[in-house]
């Protein structure tokens, strides 16, 4: 893990019901952050979500990852996370 | 503790706001006024005497004999544009005056200059609507006495039954003269109706009018007349224009709020006030001037003419009197510049106070004469109780406006909105606070259809001979909370404390619940 060689990738808009992951790393530990309007009230499911999204597609790498949201359902947040993670590994490019 | 009528725990005593014993709400059209008037100090200007014109603001605030303690009103027709709420807050300030309670119709975030002085102790107390950032800071605790919330018609009632005694009120005033007759239609700062603010001048002891724009006497026409002014303050500018009218209010683009609009607009047509004479109040937001659209295009298809429109008024809505679709336009504040020009010009374009517009107390509330209104909510529940004041964080953010005493008043009154705003559901189980009692509230409609309230057993029956609402979708509430439920996920419940930092008053005084401090 290369601490000094930091990566950064992003998906998303601020459209209503979307949200923008933008993924940071590599990073010691894991981080999930997450603001806006629903993070008061849907911290949890939403935390269990990019979870279990990073999980499904084997990350082992700690990485930060923060929500912008802006009332994502977990589809889209799930698929947000997906995206976001996939380029940050470059299996996407922008 | 004790339980309202509404099912709600209100303490039996609210610190800084006092006991709540015969103060709690007992349903819509419960209690009943008794008693007589209240009444300000007599004062009599002398013939041939000393001006009225009392230079800057802050010698104003001297001469007006305002001490610390005190309680001063402001009206909100200058919105977000505002310049008069924060320099008299600056002047009180310099001069060393305290432990003030303001009584704002409401407060926008231009108001967030005062946080310092709230924080100082210039300013202890709020009374009135608090909109962003003031909201924000009420709802984290930042004021020792709770806000006391009051819609648009309970605000007058409450001076003028007592309850609020105004020491000293600042009105603005777009045109003024020597004697103090004030006019909103003109001067560079004009807002139109300057409704909210004649309870204010008919019973503050002493009436300050904060102008940019004096004449000689007398102007024309007079709102608020010059017998209730005891000091004329000049300044250079009373309002930023850009933040006190709009330039355009514009209808919604979003599918499907177009699609809730016209739901909503289908089931007015349907529904049996749709004839000659129809009056109705929609707002600025977007679903409802949706609604105003639909409506315009079916009265003009079944050849109907309407009387009146209500509450605050939009280019809409002068359009609607223009083509002949609606007779008068009743204003009590006017939210753009077509509203401002119409209001100048236009003599049955009407502007009427707060008290006529909305007063449960008094003879004449033109909410009473309401047919139709449209309203939306940051929530709704089972019971059908709408929550307008705070967001799904429980974050206080928004006043009561005119939504409970139109809900009262019109024979027919809708909640237009989504089902979910963002992730958020807008009908639950239990909404956080409640602002208007689902007593009141007739029918909600959503992109799903129209729910009606059980309590309207008229309207259910004739359902199937709507015969412009046939396509719509008739669903209960049971549904639409559920549904809401099952696409947002579970929430978790807002953590509040114990501390009231907000007492919701229906329109009548009494406690219709409360809000309470956010834990951070």
């Amino acid at each position: 893990m290369d601490l000094n060689n930091p990566k950064t990738a992003q998906a998303g808009t601020l459209e209503s019901m979307d949200c923008v992951v933008t993924i940071t790393g590599p990073e010691k530990n894991g981080v999930i952050e997450i603001t806006g309007s629903a993070s008061a009230r849907f911290e949890t499911v939403m935390k269990k979500v990019i979870n279990e999204t990073l999980d499904g597609l084997g990350a082992r790498e700690p990485v930060r990852v923060h929500v912008q949201d802006n009332g994502a359902m977990d589809i889209v947040l799930g698929a947000r996370v997906e995206a976001a993670y996939k380029r940050y590994i470059g299996e996407f490019t922008r | 503790m004790e339980r309202n009528a509404v099912n709600r725990e209100i303490p039996s005593r609210i610190d800084g706001y006092g006991s709540t014993d015969g103060r709690l709400f007992e349903g819509a059209f419960a209690r009943k006024p008794s008693g007589y008037r209240a009444g300000a100090k007599i004062r009599a200007a002398i013939p041939n005497g000393s001006s009225k014109l009392s230079g800057s603001v802050k010698e104003a605030v001297m001469a007006s004999g305002l001490k610390s303690g005190m309680t001063i009103s402001f009206h909100h027709h200058l919105r977000n544009g505002d310049y008069i709420v924060n320099s008299v807050i600056q002047a009180c300030s310099e001069l060393g005056i305290g432990d003030l309670t303001i009584f704002p119709t409401a407060l926008f975030d231009v108001h967030k200059a005062i946080i310092p002085h709230i924080k100082s102790g210039v300013v202890s107390r709020i009374m009135g609507s608090d909109n962003g950032a003031i909201g924000r800071l009420v709802s984290e605790g930042g004021l020792d006495s709770p806000v006391v919330l009051r819609s648009h018609g309970g605000r007058p009632r409450a001076v003028i039954s007592g309850d609020v005694h105004i020491d000293v009120a600042f009105i603005a005033a777009p045109m003024v003269d020597r004697m103090g007759n004030i006019s909103g239609r003109s001067g560079k700062s004009a807002c139109g109706s300057i409704g909210y603010a004649f309870t204010d001048a008919q019973y503050a002891d002493v009436v300050v009018a904060v102008t940019d724009n004096l004449h000689g006497y007398p102007i024309s026409p007079i709102s608020i007349p010059g017998i209730y002014v005891d000091l004329i303050a000049e300044t250079e500018s009373i309002g930023d224009p850009a933040g006190i009218v709009s330039g355009t209010t514009r209808v919604t683009r979003d599918p499907m709020r177009l699609l809730i609009a016209k739901y909503a607009s289908r089931l007015i047509e349907s529904s049996p006030y749709f004839m000659d004479g129809i009056s109705f109040q929609t707002g600025a937001g977007g679903i409802p001037l949706a609604v105003t659209a639909f409506m315009k295009e079916a009265m003009k298809r079944r050849d109907i003419r309407g009387s009146f429109g209500l509450g605050g008024i939009t280019g809409f809505f002068v359009d609607l009197m223009k083509e002949g679709l609606l007779q008068k336009l009743l204003d009590v504040q006017s939210f753009d510049l077509d509203a401002v020009s119409s209001i100048e010009s236009d003599p049955n374009h009407i502007e009427i106070s707060a008290d006529w517009y909305a007063n449960p107390w008094n003879c004449g509330a033109a909410v009473n004469m309401l047919d139709i209104v449209v309203l939306g909510a940051t929530e709704v529940d089972v019971n059908f109780n709408a929550n307008v004041n705070t967001e799904a964080d429980g974050m206080l953010l928004h006043g009561i406006g005119g939504h409970q005493d139109t809900a009262a008043g019109a024979k027919l009154s809708i909640i237009a909105q989504p089902l979910l705003r963002g992730r958020i559901p807008c009908v639950v189980d239990r909404v956080h606070t409640i602002t208007t009692p689902g007593e009141v509230i007739d029918a909600v409609v959503t992109e799903f259809g129209v729910t009606i309230n059980p309590r309207r057993k008229d309207l259910l029956n004739a359902w199937s001979d709507f015969t412009y609402a046939r396509d719509i979708p008739l669903v209960s509430i049971d549904e639409l909370a559920e549904r809401a439920g099952r696409m947002s996920g579970p929430m978790e419940p807002i953590r509040a404390a114990d501390r009231v930092v907000a007492v919701v008053e229906w329109r009548d005084g009494t406690v219709i619940d409360t809000v309470r401090q956010l834990e951070k």
